[in-house]
């Protein structure tokens, strides 16, 4: 399995798909920067680290379903443009294995801009002065939180894009998940548990309670029910998505 | 062109892209409706409030994204099979193919637009808006899809040059956030997705100022020919990379 995960990082070597990902990581911490330093300006009280951190976990859900879109995507249209499949399919490792692989492949990249999302908020608390104790749990609640959403969304992102060879599609769905997660916080509660693309921000360690119109920051407890729907998505989309690229003709 | 044009076109059937144009515009005038009529009582503005939420979300951010995925389709069946050696050789100007593509798209999107505004009718007799359709709204849609020509031969050009579907959608995404920060910052006139938010009145309904105007007018078909240029330049010039 190694081998074939190795394999993949292999073919992407020169995609460059780093470079997209630090271009969009760039465009989106940068905002989220620039957003926080304008707040800190305002209202010195939010120079802490919730502060950061709710910022960046509600621009998630703008920009990490596009980014889990553009990985996905990318990692099965070279086979699909470079007509591979049946390449792939002719050698001594199982379809479940390639498809897993792929997963896997998106699975560390995903993981990685997270935890580079995290040094990113240190060093921008850093430099900020922020008041309180760097939190540690939160940072490492974060990545977890962010990673799991992402791992869901690949899932999904990841069985479109293979069986369906017009990656119009795949991208589509990766911009609607991004407008849920966008458009999030105005979905229901009942409409909302079930969009995995609104839960960066309930996985996130940090939200903004309301109390006389009034936003103060909050430590959010981790919720072992989204948590375990997100896992579940990741597992049941993974599983049926491999199962129907196992079966679909190449 | 025509026969370039009809090519294009005929490479359309079949595709349900249609579906990918009807889906974002529907699915972000649903939200903008949910959301004003969540907060009625705020929103006072009538047609004008409406405008504002339903806009916000499709003008500034899945209008260039939609635009960025349509480019990428168009040019996603040369990048397949070794087709734009077929494509280059055949008896056509390059020029030809690219205004072929440029106008396919502005046609998409020009549909998508039409969807965009028949929704927003619909919901607004739906919604039972006080006072008559402003008219006006026509013309910031149409001046969203003008503003959109400029930004399609940016994403066209990126589409061309990179094989990959999903990297060009990726730096829309990128170039959206560019776009809004230039915007904020007063110098949206320099870039194509913050003349999109201008000429949609995206961010603000009010008239613009004569000298606003006409930069608008004249900065889109700018940055349009400066891209098709480079395009076609580059369609002329460099090899195809077809492995």
């Amino acid at each position: 399995m190694i081998r074939v995960l190795k394999l993949e990082f292999y073919k992407i070597r020169r995609k460059k798909i780093g470079l997209m990902l630090l271009l969009l990581l760039a465009a989106e911490m940068m905002w989220a920067f620039m957003s926080t330093s304008v707040s800190i300006s305002r209202n010195p009280d939010q120079a802490v680290w919730a502060s950061i951190l709710f910022t960046t976990s509600s621009l998630n859900g703008l920009f990490m379903p596009m980014m889990t879109a553009i990985v996905v995507s990318r990692l099965c249209d070279m086979e699909h443009k470079g007509s591979t499949w049946k390449l792939l399919g002719a050698l001594d490792v199982s379809r479940g294995r390639l498809y897993a692989a792929k997963y896997g492949c998106a699975a560390v990249l995903l993981l990685l801009v997270a935890a580079l999302q995290a040094m990113l908020m240190t060093a921008f608390g850093l430099t900020q002065g922020f008041t309180d104790k760097f939190p540690v749990e939160w940072m490492v609640r974060y990545i977890a939180g962010t990673t799991l959403v992402s791992l869901a969304a690949a899932s999904v992102q990841q069985w479109i894009s293979m069986t369906v060879r017009n990656q119009a599609f795949a991208l589509c769905l990766g911009m609607l998940g991004s407008f849920v997660g966008l458009t999030g916080a105005l979905f229901p509660e009942a409409v909302r548990q079930w969009l995995i693309w609104a839960h960066y921000l309930e996985l996130g360690p940090v939200t903004l309670r309301y109390a006389d119109a009034v936003g103060s920051f909050a430590a959010q407890s981790w919720s072992p029910g989204v948590a375990a729907f997100a896992a579940g998505t990741a597992l049941v989309c993974f599983i049926f998505g491999s199962l129907h690229a196992g079966r679909k003709e190449l | 062109m025509i026969r370039c044009f009809s090519a294009e076109w005929l490479k359309m059937r079949h595709s349900r892209i249609g579906i990918v144009l009807a889906v974002l515009p529907g699915l972000s005038l649903l939200i903008g409706c949910a959301n004003y009529a969540l907060n009625r009582d705020v929103l006072v503005n009538g047609w004008y409030s409406l405008w504002t939420q339903v806009s916000l979300f499709y003008g500034e951010f899945f209008l260039p994204m939609l635009v960025a995925i349509v480019c990428a389709y168009v040019c996603r069946l040369e990048h397949m099979n070794r087709n734009w050696n077929m494509t280059l050789t055949a008896p056509v100007p390059a020029g030809g193919v690219f205004a072929a593509k440029w106008a396919v798209v502005a046609l998409l999107i020009l549909f998508a637009q039409t969807l965009f505004m028949l929704l927003y009718w619909a919901a607004g007799l739906l919604l039972r808006m006080p006072g008559p359709f402003p008219a006006e709204t026509i013309g910031w849609a149409l001046r969203g899809w003008y503003a959109c020509l400029s930004i399609s031969a940016l994403q066209l050009s990126l589409s061309i040059r990179i094989r990959s579907f999903a990297v060009p959608v990726g730096f829309s995404l990128a170039a959206v956030l560019a776009g809004l920060g230039l915007y904020v910052a007063g110098v949206g006139v320099f870039f194509p997705h913050s003349l999109l938010t201008t000429g949609m009145h995206v961010l603000n309904q009010d008239p613009l100022a004569p000298g606003q105007e006409t930069l608008f007018w004249i900065m889109n078909p700018a940055y349009a020919l400066l891209l098709a240029g480079w395009s076609i330049r580059g369609l002329r010039r460099r090899d195809v990379a077809t492995a």
